[in-house]
Formats: structure tokens, sequence, C-alpha cells
């Protein structure tokens, strides 16, 4: 995107006021997107977004500017802002020579989804319409949205760091709204990797489309949740969510290093139950959180987090790394140009398990299925959770019985950790359609396999199912 | 370069190709600041542009947008979205508005200080937020991405109809969350502040209210499940206004999406709740003199004395039902095209102070915080959150409470609402939403 010797260049004048490190970031992103709400398409958007920023390190301050201007003389402006605005005083630095890394994590395209035109794909996301609604006389609306993103990416720095990276997101969404005698019920899922025309081999648009609807419809006939402490089974997949909000969050090194992470300080500490093993590994092929590279130029790897209960790492981006003295798990990611890079998670997951996943169900006396989770969030300070679960069911004497509604999952994550008492053989990633917030978003996988935890609040509306599994 | 000129060069090679053409551009400079323990930690400063075009064939819509201003690529953005207009479906209802009579009248959105504002003074704000959080009190050990930002931004509209008009907007925030300890105990609150105007913003408020609040919710514990009164603070009761302005969009209506569907006329809330979106509000974060279409912005009262009157329309939504647009287009950058949401949407303040309001429950939950993914659902109806605060026994504040759930169906909770606080406030979260401090009673109180 711009010549080495003109990275140099600039890297030059971020670090001639005697910055620690100086960093140049180039991103050139384009995006199609297509909306279809109530049977017509209502967005069909295109564009291309490019610019770049440098990163002035010193001491505790990191400082950054950006420009939508990619000449020369654009970024060596920004240059020499990021390093007045880093207030460093230090002598100037020599810059070591910008050696191009490799990294051979597959997130490879074999058939751009650009190749396919325009018309065919507003023809297949008709069909995803028309899929949901054959599914019954009940569904009132349905909404679809597809996204394309190639965003490449390049990332010099001082130390001689330079990398690129191509990346290409490909993601289905779909919501569908049932309704019956004045009960309105919603479902959404997606799905999604880093993948061309060839996702469509793998995971089916049109069988989204039928799933969710079906879902959507069966919740019509649910109870309402019950409310009380019990017995909690959540589902393989996207479960993980669970996962990534309440504990992922808190072991990210910027809150760790900070202090206000549950987890600092407790590396070789039992956190969890001796059967969880927690990884967040970025190189798994064409999943929708692996890099080839961060957004900081290091390669992205596969760390543990927690094995057999006990706290091994945390997630690392360049900065919190330096402050540390270690290297960067490569966990450094920006949602643009126009941010500064910070620890996120890739993908995400709780290891798989001994339990038979049935056996996990019938071990369950009364308690709670959650079968789809919305979207959840968490206070990293404590740990403590809410999730919303968009279909649930009562589990009564082994068996996984009604549907319910409107039930949310609450209580600490740090805590139902050490209290999972079993995990299932059926591990799996989720469809693709996780995005992180974070202040800046980010895309990311999430998994696990069917985990069981003896006790967790469900809050829900029916007090008199409560009462009796309370009791 | 001149934008105006830019604009009207595109619309004008749109029109001769017989479509409706909306040129958007937005020039702008940001400044954010994140400080930690009495040091910068984080300084960001950037000059920031985009163009969108959106382009109408025959009801059918196709939009593009770029970064990039040179002739090439602003050229082929809108060749794009006519392209993609060529591909789209038809919609008699899609088009470009007729234009309306801007009033002069100043809304006061442009504060020239901001840009005048050594960055020395910006960070020497957001370090005095953070030490009037800790300094709130010794269990404060931390803060958490104390913050300062400011953005000015010029942005220009003009479209094939005829409209062409151009503003400067300033918004100025900062927020920081403070972090308590003791002992076994933790606990986190947000403070916040947001206006148009540097001096509306006062750092030692922003500071206090994390600080006090991270206080009050230390040690928090469920209590019983039980039916209570709750009074929730006016960040909580916005969260609510937020979502209940979801179910109160036409677009969310006309696809059937509203739990207020069809109530139209009616009695939905108690008669002390009057709902009001105002785009003209003076100083309001959301204001601006037109919105994203061009159409006049005005106000609109959504609840009137607990009657539904009106719901939000853009031109799309209104040429559907036979209305006017209520000049509720907003767009969310130059990568999208306009789409309907509220501007500044609030709950009208009462006449009692929240202080008296505390007073008045024999019984409840004073809710502080409440955490929701989905739990409140404006299709349904449904109210599920997970909340924080005080417990209230005959008025005096008891002990902090912490992992309970609230739930209600929200058009009871309208209902229900039986005071309705003066200290009316907005938070600039997803979108500008504001109410002063309200009574609700008769909510489930799940705990242990």
């Amino acid at each position: 995107m711009i010549p080495t010797e003109i990275a140099r260049k600039i890297l030059d004048e971020g670090l001639k006021r005697g910055g620690d490190l100086s960093e140049v970031y180039i991103e050139d992103r384009e995006t199609f997107n297509l909306d279809l709400d109530d049977g017509k398409i209502e967005r069909a958007v295109r564009g291309n977004d490019r610019g770049g920023g440098v990163r002035v390190f010193y001491q505790d301050t990191t400082a950054y500017a950006y420009t939508d201007d990619l000449e020369e003389i654009a970024l060596l402006e920004a240059a020499r802002a990021a390093s007045e605005a880093s207030k460093s005083t230090a002598e100037g630095r020599i810059l070591v020579d910008l050696t191009k890394r490799e990294n051979p994590v597959d997130v490879g395209v074999k058939t751009p989804f650009s190749t396919l035109d325009e018309k065919s794909k507003v023809d297949l996301l008709h069909q995803m319409d028309e899929v949901a609604r054959k599914q019954s006389s009940y569904v009132s609306s349905v909404n679809i949205s597809m996204e394309e993103v190639h965003r490449a990416v390049w990332v010099y720095n001082s130390e001689g760091v330079w990398a690129e990276d191509d990346r290409n997101f490909l993601e289905f969404t779909i919501g569908v709204t049932a309704k019956k005698n004045g009960t309105l019920q919603r479902s959404y899922s997606g799905i999604g990797a880093q993948s061309g025309l060839e996702l469509l081999e793998s995971q089916s648009p049109l069988v989204l489309a039928e799933e969710v609807a079906k879902a959507a419809v069966r919740m019509l006939d649910a109870r309402p949740a019950p409310a009380g402490e019990m017995t909690v089974v959540i589902t393989n997949g996207w479960g993980g969510v669970l996962f990534h909000e309440a504990c992922g969050h808190a072991l990210e090194a910027d809150f760790v290093a900070k202090g206000t992470s549950i987890y600092s300080g407790l590396v070789g500490e039992q956190v969890a139950s001796p059967i969880v093993t927690a990884i967040d590994d970025g190189t798994i092929p064409k999943r929708r959180g692996s890099l080839r590279f961060d957004d900081e130029g290091t390669p992205s790897s596969r760390t543990v987090l927690i094995e057999k209960g006990i706290l091994k790492d945390y997630i690392w981006d360049l900065k919190e790394a330096r402050r540390a003295g270690r290297d960067s798990t490569g966990n450094g990611r920006r949602e643009t140009f126009r941010h500064m890079p910070m620890p996120r998670m890739t993908n995400t997951y709780i290891d798989v398990g001994t339990h038979d996943p049935e056996e996990i169900i019938r071990s369950v006396k009364h308690g709670f299925f959650a079968k789809q989770l919305g979207g959840g969030q968490a206070d990293f300070a404590r740990g403590d959770f809410v999730f919303t679960v968009t279909e649930g069911y009562l589990i009564e004497d082994g068996r996984v019985t009604v549907p319910v509604r409107g039930a949310t999952l609450m209580g600490n994550g740090p805590q139902a950790l050490k209290q999972i008492d079993m995990i299932g053989t059926d591990f799996a990633l989720d469809s693709g359609r996780g995005r992180c917030g974070k202040g800046q978003w980010a895309r990311v996988s999430v998994g696990q396999p069917t985990v069981r935890v003896p006790k967790l609040m469900v809050g829900g509306t029916d007090r008199e199912i409560g009462g009796q599994i309370g009791a | 370069m001149d934008e105006i000129k830019l604009a009207q060069d595109i619309v004008s090679k749109a029109a001769n190709q017989g479509a409706e053409a909306e040129v958007y551009f937005r020039v702008g400079r940001e400044t954010e600041i994140q400080v930690d323990q009495g040091k910068v930690e984080n300084l960001s400063h950037a000059g920031n542009k985009g163009m969108g075009v959106r382009i109408i064939l025959d009801g059918s819509e196709g939009y593009a947008y770029t970064s990039d201003f040179s002739p090439g690529s602003v050229e082929k953005s809108w060749q794009s979205a006519f392209e993609l207009a060529k591909v789209g479906d038809q919609d008699p209802f899609r088009g470009l508005p007729e234009p309306g009579e801007i009033a002069a009248e100043d809304l006061e959105i442009f504060d020239g200080t901001i840009a005048q504002t050594q960055i020395a003074e910006k960070i020497a704000f957001a370090l005095e937020v953070e030490r009037a959080a800790l300094g709130f009190d010794k269990r404060i050990v931390l803060t958490n991405r104390c913050t300062y930002f400011d953005h000015d931004i010029t942005v220009y509209l003009v479209n094939s109809k005829g409209f062409s008009g151009s503003y400067k907007q300033t918004r100025i925030a900062s927020y920081l969350n403070a972090i308590a300890r003791e002992g076994e105990f933790t606990s986190m609150a947000l403070g916040i502040g947001a206006s148009t105007h540097m001096a509306d913003l006062n750092a030692q408020e922003i500071g206090t209210e994390a600080g006090m609040n991270a206080i009050r919710m230390l040690g928090g514990k469920p209590v019983p499940s039980q039916e209570a009164s709750v009074v929730f603070s006016p960040l909580v009761a916005s969260q609510l206004i937020t979502f209940l302005s979801l179910a109160l969009k036409a677009d969310e209506m006309q696809m059937g999406r509203s739990f207020l569907l069809g109530r139209m006329g009616e009695d939905v809330a108690s008669d002390i709740v009057s709902l009001l979106d105002n785009g003209r509000l003076r100083r309001g974060l959301a204001s601006a003199p037109f919105d994203a279409e061009g159409v006049p912005s005005r106000a609109t009262k959504v609840i009137d004395e607990g009657m539904l009157q009106a719901v939000l329309h853009d031109s799309y939504t209104a040429r559907k039902a036979g209305l006017q647009s209520t000049g509720n287009a907003i767009r969310r950058s130059h990568r999208q095209p306009p789409e309907l949401f509220p501007t500044n949407f609030y709950l009208q303040p009462g006449e009692m102070t929240p202080e008296a309001i505390l007073s008045g429950v024999e019984r409840g939950l004073y809710v502080l915080n409440t955490m929701t993914t989905g739990g409140i659902n404006p299709v349904s109806g449904d109210y599920s959150v997970a909340a924080r605060g005080i417990w209230i026994e005959n008025g005096e504040f008891m002990q902090p409470v912490n992992e309970v759930t609230l739930a209600a169906p929200m058009d009871q909770m309208l209902k229900h609402v039986s005071a309705v606080g003066n200290d009316l406030r907005f938070v600039p979260m997803f979108g500008v939403f504001g109410s002063p401090t309200i009574r609700i009673d008769g909510m489930t109180i799940a705990g242990k």
C-alpha cells in the first residue's frame, strides 16, 4: 500500500523526539452490505474506507494520530503529531531494518464472494426470506442481512516488524418474528467465516433461515420462564459466549494490568473447576476470529488461558506485553485505523470434556436448559453477567420438556467457572456470528461443549414455578 | 475544497441519468484522551472525512461511500450506488423528500471554543475527573477508561429535489468507571457528562457521581423474591426509554414489530408520563436544523399525559402512512444511508425532587445500575434486567442490593409509573435518551 521506504520515513519521524517505539498501520477496507426487510431489499451499500495511523510509545503514554489520507505528507504529519503528543524527551532512537514476517495460518479465500454478481446475492436473500416464511403461517416478519468485508492491513514498527494481512469476512444473519394471538416472539442467528463463496458449501443460509423461523414459532407456545436458582445446562457452540463475556474479558491484559480484573495476580492459582480448560486460539483455519497477524503485526497464536482449572496466561497486546517485559500473544486488535489496538479475544472456548451430553441432561431432576442465548453483558471488575435466553426449556426428571421464554441467566462468571461439574464430549465453535464490543467492535468466535452449572440464577416472570424449583 | 459544489456536481450527473440523488459530506476533527492514575495513557488526535451517495431509481435504492475525495473515487462511488439501485427491489414509497422551510433559530449546537482549547487543558480536565472519583472515598481504588472526548464536524447535504444545506456541530463528553473495593467486595459505577458546549461540562460532578455510586453499591447482596416498588435513577430510566423508543418508530410499527401496535389514541401509560422527541432542543446532542434527509427538524409529542399520540417517521414511513416525516432520519456515519431513529428523546420532567420520590417509598429498590442484552424487548414488550441498587424501607436507604432481576411487561410498567422527578438528564450512549428519576410500582424482583 505504501512503499517500505516511506514506512521507514514515517517511523523515523515518529521517533524523532525520542519515543520508545513507533508504529505505522495502514488499512484498506471494502464492504458490501445487503439488508432485506419485509421481503424487500431495504439497503444496498458498497464502500471503501482507507487510512493510516501512527502510534508512538513513550514510557506509559501512548499517542496516536490517524488520517484518511494516505499521501506521504499526511502520514508524516500524523507521525509528527503522535510524536509531539507522546511528550517524550529522550534521545532519538535508531530504526531496526524492516523484515517481512511470514505466518502460515490458513485464512485464505478460495473463491472471493465478490465474484458472485450483485443480482445473485439479492436473489439469495429473497430465497432465505421465502424459506423462513414457508415454515409457518405464524411468521409475521423476516429481516435478513448479508455482509462482505475485505480488509487489507499493513503494519510496520521501529523494531523491524513488517507484516501484511488480508482478511475476507462473509456473514449472513436473520431475525424472524412470529405472531400468534397477540404474542410476538423473535428469534435471531447467523453464520459466517473468513471465507469466500465456499462458505455456502459448508454452511447453508437456507438451512439457517429454516432453523431460525422454526425456533421463533416454537417459542410462541412457550410458558413464562421460571425465576430462581436452579441447575442450568448450557448448549454447546454459541453457549461459549457466556465464558467469553463473564471470564474472557477479565483475562485481557489491560484489565489485568490495571488491577480491575478479578484475575489479576492469579497465574498459577486454581480459578476454575479442575475439569475446565479454556483456550484462545487465533490460528484456527477460516474462523471468524482468526488472524495471520494481529493489528500490531504479531503472529496470531494459541494461548492456553486456563488448564485443568489453573490460570496459565492472559490475553496480551504489544503495549501490555512491553510493560510486563514479555511477548504479545498476538491479540492486539483494532476496529479500524481510527482506533488504537487493545487486547482482544480471537476464537475463545472451553475445551472438550468427558460427559455424554445426553447424560448431562439426564443428571438433572429439575432445571433449565439454555439452548439459544441472546447477547450478553458482564461487569469485568466482578465478573457478574446477565444473558438473555432466546430459546430455553425446562428439564424435568432428566428430560428436556416445555419451552419457556423471557428467561435471563445471571450470576458471577468466575464463581460459575468454579462450579461447573460436567462438560460434554460435543465440543463445537459457534456458527460464526460473534461480534464483541469493548468500545470497539471485533469479530470473534466462541465455543464450548455442553456444560452443566449446578446452581445459577434464572430470572423470569413466573414466580410460582420458581418457588417450586427453588424449594 | 468546496464540498457543496462537489456534491451538486454528483447530484446533477445522477439526475441527468433519471435518478434521484442525495450526497452527504462530513468533515471533522476529534480528540480522545484517556488517563490512568494521574497520567495520560492514550491520546488520539485526528481529522476525519467521508462522503456518501444515495441513488433512487424507480423506488429502488443504492448507497455507496468513501473516505477518499479524489475525483476518481467520488465518481466511482456514485456509479456503484447507481448500479446497486438497479439490482434492488422497487418500492413505490421510496423517494427523497421535498425540501421544507428551515427555521433560522440558533440551536446552539456549535461551540467554537473547543477547537481553540489546548490539548493540555483537555488532559487537565480528564485528570480532574479521575481525581474527583478517586478522592471521593479511600475505598475507590481505581478508575477505568477515564476519558475525555470531543469532536467538531461540518455536515453538507445536497439532493436532487433542490435541497442544499450545511451546519457545524460540536460534541464534548467525559466519562469513567470508578471501582470500589472493601475486603472481598468490589463494585463499579459509571460517571458521565456530555454536551454540545465545553462550559456545560463539570469534571467534579462526573468523577463524584462515579465514586459515590460505586461506594453506595459496595457489598450488595440479593433480597428475597417479591413484588415491590422500584425507583429508577435517570441513567437507569434512560435505558428503559431507549428501548421504549424502538417500539415507537414507524418502521417497526409498519412491520408489526412493536408491543404498542394498534394502540394509537389509547392511554398506554399513567397520566404523568409524557414522551417527547425534540430535534430542536437547544444544546441537544441530537439537535440539528435538518435531519439526514434534509427534512426540517421538529418536536413531536409521542405520548401526551399517558396517551399515545404519534410515532416517529422518516420520509419513507411517512409516505407509506400518508403522513408527514417527523424529521427522524439520522445518519450513524457516512458509511450508512439515513435510517429512522429518535433525536433527543425524553420523558418530560415533573415537579418532584428525587429525594421526595425516594422518601415516599415504603418498601422497594432504588435502582442505580441495570444490565441487559435483549432482556428489554420492544417487540414482545418484555422487560427483564439484572439490577443493582439500594434497598428502601419507609423512605430510608437500607442495605445495597445486587444479583436480583427485575421483570414486568413494559405496558404494565408504563401504567404503573407513580412519580416523575424534576431531574431530567440525557445519556448519550446508543443515541440521545433522557429521563428524570421515576418510580414504578408492582415490579417483580427475583432474588434469593
